[in-house]
Parts: C-alpha cells; sequence; structure tokens
C-alpha cells in the first residue's frame, strides 16, 4: 500500500462516517421552540467532517509528488499484533461470564508466551504470575476498595 | 479553604498516596515505552473510590513522578523515558559515556525539583489573578473559549492539519453520543441503554492510550526483548558542589521562565520546552562548544523547563478548562470525574480543591527530590523488566480501571472499541490528542453555543458583540493561521531536505 492509497481509504471512510452523522441527526426531534436544538450541533460536526475529509481526499488525489507513491513498508509483526488483539477480544468477552481471575489469568498467561521469543520463554514464571496477580488485585478490590471484581460462573 | 486543604493535603493517607503516585510516577517516566499519561490514565479509575483531595492528591503524584522520571533512561540508556526528557539525553547521554552518569542523575532529579518549584509558586500567583478576569464570561463568551481551545488542536496535529481536524472533530462526534445537554434527546445510542450517559472519558483515555500502546507492542514484539546498554553510575549526594548551584542559579531561573511561558500556551509540551531552554543556555553560554558532549549546564536547562511546565499548564486548566497538552488533558478528565469543574469560579466553588492541588504539587515536588535519589538504585533495576511480563500486565489493570469506572462490564468493552480507535489512527498517522481535546471540550462547546443562541433569539450576531468573545474568535484565527503558516514552512522545508513528513504529536 502507498501513502496515497492510505489517505485516500482515510478520507473514504471518514466521508462514510460524516454523512452517517449528518444522516442519523435528521432523526432527533427538535422540542424546546427558542433552541437550536439538539441537531443543530451534530449535523454541524458531520458536516465538517463531511468538508475536511473531502479536503484530504482532493488533495491527496492532486498530488503527484513522489513521497504520495512510496510504498509502506510493513516490518511488523503480524501474527504477534493480530494475536494480541485476538487474545484481547476472547479476554473481554469472557470476562463476565468466567470471572475476572480465571479470564485475567488465562489472559496473562497467553499473552505473556506469545510476546516472549524463545530465548526469555519462561511458562513456570508467566503462570506463577498470571495466577498471582489477579488474585492479588482482586483481593485489592474486594478487601481494601469495596468494589468486587466480576465472579462468574465459576464463583471467583 | 487553605487550611482545610492543608488539613486534607497533610495528614497520613493523603500523604501516602502522593507517595505512592510520585513513586509509581517516576516508574512510568523511568521505563520506555510507558508514561506519564499512562501512568495517570491508569490509576485514575482507582481514585474513584477516594475523597476528591485524596483523589486528586494521586494523581498529581504521578503527574510529577511521570515527568521526572524520564531523565533516568534518557541518562543511562540514551532513551528519553518521556518525550519531556528528550534534551535531557544531549548532555546527560555523554556525561554518563563519561563515567558520569550518577552526577547527571543527580543534577537532573535537583534541577527537575527546583523547576517544579518554581511552576508551582508562578501557578499560584497566576491563577486567581486569571479566575478574576474569566469572572466576567458569559454564555457566548464559553463558547468563544471552546472555539480557541479547539484551535489547540492545531497545534497538537503533528505537520499534517487536516488529519489534527478529523481526530478532533472525532472527539466532538464521540462526546454528542447519549443525552443532549438542555432538552435531554437521545442520540446516537443505536438503541442501547448503556450508552445514555455517554462515554466514560476515563474509558475513552485508557483505550486510546494505553492498550493501543500495548496491541503496537504485538506488532513490535521482535523489538521487545532488544537489551539496551545501561551504563553504570555512582552518586553523592546530587552531584553538584555550592560553587556550581550558585554559577547555575541564571540558568535555572531562565529555564523555569521558558517552562511556564511554554506551560501557559496551548499546544506546546514538556519536550519543546526543555528544547528551547537549551538552546537559549547555549547560546548564552560563554562555552557553547562544549554542549552536547556532556555538560551539567544542558541537563540543567532541560530538566528545569520540563518540570516548570506543570505549574505553567495548569494555570489555563483550571482557570478556563484549557487543557494545554496531553497529560494536562488527562489530568483535566481527572478533576472532572471528581467533581471539580474547572473554570473562573473555581476557587469559590471548588477552594479548597485548588489549594489541596497546589499544596499536594509541593509535598510531590519534595517526595521527587528525596525519593527519586534515594530509589536510583531500584529505578535504574526496573529498567531491566522485561517488557513480554510488563505490558500484559497492564492491559490487566486497564480492564480492571474501565470496569471500576462504572461497575460495569460495557466499559471493558468500549476500551478495546477505543483501543482498536487509537490503533486506527496509529496506521493512518492521525494524531490522538486531538481527539481527546475534541471529546472533553464537545459538551462545552455544545451547550454554550445553545444557550448563547438562545439569549441571542437565534443570532449568531452575539458572538461579535461581546467583546470577550470576540477577542477569543480573533485570537483562534490568529492562532490557527500562524500555527498552519509554521507547518507549511516546516513541510516545505522536510520536503526540500528529502525526508518523510512525520504527523505524529507529542504524547506524555
Amino acid at each position: 500500500m502507498t501513502n496515497k492509497v492510505r489517505d485516500i481509504i482515510c478520507s473514504v471512510i471518514m466521508l462514510a462516517f460524516g454523512a452517517m452523522m449528518v444522516v442519523l441527526a435528521q432523526d432527533i426531534p427538535h422540542k424546546v421552540a427558542k433552541d437550536v436544538g439538539s441537531a443543530y450541533v451534530p449535523t454541524f460536526i458531520g458536516i465538517c467532517i463531511l468538508i475536511v475529509a473531502a479536503a484530504k481526499l482532493i488533495l491527496t488525489l492532486v498530488n503527484k509528488k513522489p513521497a504520495a507513491s512510496q510504498k509502506i513498508k510493513f516490518t511488523q509483526d503480524a501474527l504477534g499484533g493480530f494475536g494480541t488483539i485476538a487474545l484481547m477480544v476472547v479476554y473481554m468477552l469472557i470476562f463476565e461470564p468466567v470471572g475476572f481471575i480465571v479470564s485475567s489469568a488465562l489472559y496473562l498467561f497467553v499473552q505473556m508466551i506469545l510476546l516472549s521469543d524463545n530465548k526469555n520463554r519462561n511458562p513456570i514464571l508467566f503462570a506463577i504470575i498470571a495466577v498471582a496477580l489477579p488474585v492479588a488485585v482482586d483481593a485489592l478490590f474486594v478487601f481494601a476498595i469495596k468494589m468486587p471484581l466480576p465472579v462468574g460462573i465459576l464463583g471467583f | 479553604m487553605v487550611a482545610t486543604a492543608l488539613a486534607n493535603v497533610f495528614n497520613p493517607m493523603c500523604l501516602a498516596l502522593i507517595w505512592f503516585g510520585t513513586v509509581l510516577g517516576i516508574i512510568f517516566g523511568s521505563v520506555p515505552g510507558l508514561s506519564a499519561t499512562m501512568a495517570v490514565v491508569l490509576f485514575l479509575p482507582l481514585t474513584f473510590s477516594m475523597e476528591a483531595t485524596q483523589g486528586i492528591a494521586l494523581l498529581v503524584g504521578l503527574y510529577m513522578g511521570g515527568i521526572s522520571g524520564g531523565l533516568i533512561s534518557a541518562i543511562l540508556l540514551k532513551i528519553p523515558g518521556t518525550p519531556s526528557s528528550i534534551s535531557t539525553v544531549f548532555d546527560g547521554g555523554p556525561m554518563a559515556e563519561k563515567g558520569e552518569a550518577g552526577r547527571a542523575l543527580g543534577v537532573g532529579i535537583l534541577y527537575s525539583f527546583i523547576g517544579s518549584i518554581i511552576g508551582i509558586v508562578a501557578l499560584a500567583f497566576i491563577s486567581p489573578l486569571l479566575a478574576k478576569v474569566c469572572l466576567l464570561f458569559g454564555a457566548a463568551d464559553y463558547f468563544g473559549v471552546a472555539v480557541f481551545s479547539l484551535t489547540i488542536i492545531a497545534a497538537l496535529s503533528g505537520k499534517d492539519m487536516l488529519n489534527g481536524l478529523i481526530a478532533g472533530l472525532i472527539g466532538l462526534a464521540l462526546s454528542m453520543v447519549g443525552m443532549a445537554p438542555i432538552d435531554a434527546q437521545i442520540r446516537y445510542t443505536f438503541g442501547n441503554y448503556q450508552l445514555l450517559s455517554g462515554f466514560d472519558i476515563t474509558v475513552l483515555l485508557i483505550g486510546v492510550f494505553a492498550v493501543t500502546d500495548i496491541i503496537l507492542a504485538g506488532f513490535g514484539r521482535k523489538t521487545l526483548a532488544a537489551s539496551f546498554e545501561k551504563k553504570k553510575w555512582d552518586l553523592k549526594g546530587y552531584g553538584i558542589s555550592m560553587k556550581e548551584f550558585i554559577q547555575q542559579i541564571p540558568n535555572a531561573i531562565i529555564s523555569s521562565v521558558i517552562g511556564i511561558g511554554i506551560g501557559i500556551l496551548p499546544g506546546i509540551g514538556g519536550s519543546t520546552a526543555g528544547l528551547i531552554a537549551y538552546t537559549t543556555e547555549k547560546s548564552r553560554s560563554k562555552h557553547p562548544e562544549k554542549f552536547g558532549t556532556g555538560i551539567i549546564d544542558g541537563v540543567i536547562a532541560s530538566e528545569t523547563a520540563n518540570n516548570a511546565v506543570i505549574g505553567g499548564s495548569l494555570v489555563p486548566l483550571l482557570c478556563m478548562g484549557i487543557p494545554g497538552n496531553t497529560v494536562a488533558a488527562v489530568f483535566l478528565g481527572g478533576l472532572l470525574v471528581h467533581g471539580i469543574s474547572p473554570g473562573p469560579l473555581i476557587f469559590d466553588k471548588s477552594g479548597q480543591y485548588v489549594y489541596g492541588i497546589y499544596f499536594a504539587l509541593l509535598v510531590s515536588s519534595i517526595f521527587m527530590l528525596v525519593f527519586e535519589r534515594l530509589g536510583l538504585p531500584i529505578f535504574a533495576k526496573l529498567l531491566d523488566i522485561p517488557k513480554h511480563i510488563l505490558l500484559p500486565i497492564i492491559m490487566v489493570m486497564c480492564c480492571v480501571g474501565a470496569y471500576s469506572a462504572n461497575s460495569r462490564v460495557f466499559d471493558v468493552k468500549c476500551v478495546l472499541f477505543f483501543a482498536l480507535l487509537g490503533l486506527f489512527f496509529k496506521v493512518f498517522k492521525i494524531p490522538s490528542t486531538p481527539l481527546i481535546i475534541g471529546f472533553i471540550l464537545g459538551s462545552m462547546f455544545e451547550e454554550n453555543l445553545r444557550q448563547a443562541l438562545q439569549a441571542g433569539h437565534g443570532s449568531w450576531l452575539i458572538f461579535v458583540q461581546r467583546p470577550i468573545c470576540l477577542v477569543f474568535l480573533i485570537a483562534a484565527v490568529v492562532f490557527c493561521t500562524l500555527t498552519v503558516r509554521k507547518n507549511l514552512r516546516e513541510k516545505k522545508a522536510a520536503e526540500a531536505a528529502g525526508q518523510e513528513f512525520d504527523t505524529s504529536e507529542e504524547e506524555g
């Protein structure tokens, strides 16, 4: 992907977002006669987004400088990045049904394994941290802050 | 009010919280990859159940420690722990290479303290005067303030103004979710009752600033384990003689004034203050050729200025609710969470908390001076904590923080949504600080606009008929024009030099 393609994608997404904002604002009822109404500012912001996104799109399309067509180098580790996102999604989904301690212990262990390499991978240490930290945090919230965290189906 | 504030701050619990915040802030500031912003964001939810002064005191400690802690890695690793310490590397790094790492650390800590104290004194004197002026403000004038504050986005947009505007507008759009002011109409909730009260500022901050960085660490996991060569150090006292201290007084005063001025101006952070102070001291010096080779003058200029920024940045924040930089924006979120509304009436409505902030800043500065020095062996050791262990722990703390904001799992899911939004911003080179500014100022902008238009019977002329509002609107136009011109000049210069134009912004 080039810088130009990236900016075009960004502009199109923002144009769609701005248009959605303006369209949805039209359904907001106007209740107070003297007031400009609750749709006024969202419509204004939506129009501003449309203008800025359109300006960005036009400037990108007319940009003939070599930097615009330069390819973006992807040197990043896709497995590490998307794996981290996937782990976070699973963590958030099981946070309530499984409870804070179990979900956090599972997340911590797998995330530490994912981020470590062959040289510094230490599953025993990771397992100890993964269990000890959520238990300690849960105890802090239950006994000191008096705000229990989700317990889940297992009851802890 | 002063007596109440004194009693609130100088009690064992509050002092312990300031100490805890300062020490943790130093740790967050010193470890590259963590930041003062992340420290304040992460511990903000923990303050919810605290009494307001105690909660704010913890945040003050984190802010102060976070800015100062950056010097440890700047000197020992030649990597600034926070952007504020960038210019500390210029002379701190060479000093460490010459075997004077301990002396650089000691001097850095001492002058961080001096800069902080001078900044706090300026804050205490300037804020009440500015607040009195602000008492004359009406709804239209506050709209003018909001518009002017939104122009900070221009300065925080890096060098791509359009991307900054997009971020600011998305922030404003996100602040529209939930019940509208004045007539309580429900907007953009898509039938989800959890969104009736809108998004929580804490959740937004945690997602965009903390969790996004963890995802980015995942994408860069191959470099996570890269170890940096850490310099050895040895230090007695603060590494400076009385003669040197007297010689450095003008440097400290000039650098502090620069730091305070930069702090008050919107959109400029500690790194700029450090750089300007460093350059000023270099041009003022009788031996400018020695700068960059490892002399204490450079470390003193940088550290004094970046800590003086703290006091300076709190002046517009307390009196007008204008957050001048990213950490100040997060700190503003903290004040709002505790029901403290910055503005000209803050001294009347929340005077005890304002004085509480002053005292907490003073105490935190003293703790920083004492405990950063005493704890140097431990802080230096903490630089060795592996990131593959530290970052997952921070993620768990983020989820706990988001949950405790309103005791609902919905906020934990929102954290992920905002983290992905933050990632989208990083991929498309959109700065994230304007998003926060837009979100915080959204309700102020809308409420005052609608109230002013009601008072003016729907006429927009009310905004030019009120002198204060007119001044702010003109200031907004001038500020924007100057920023655009500066950016265009820098863009042309960068393109002429064949460099890629960077759009990233400074964050805590």
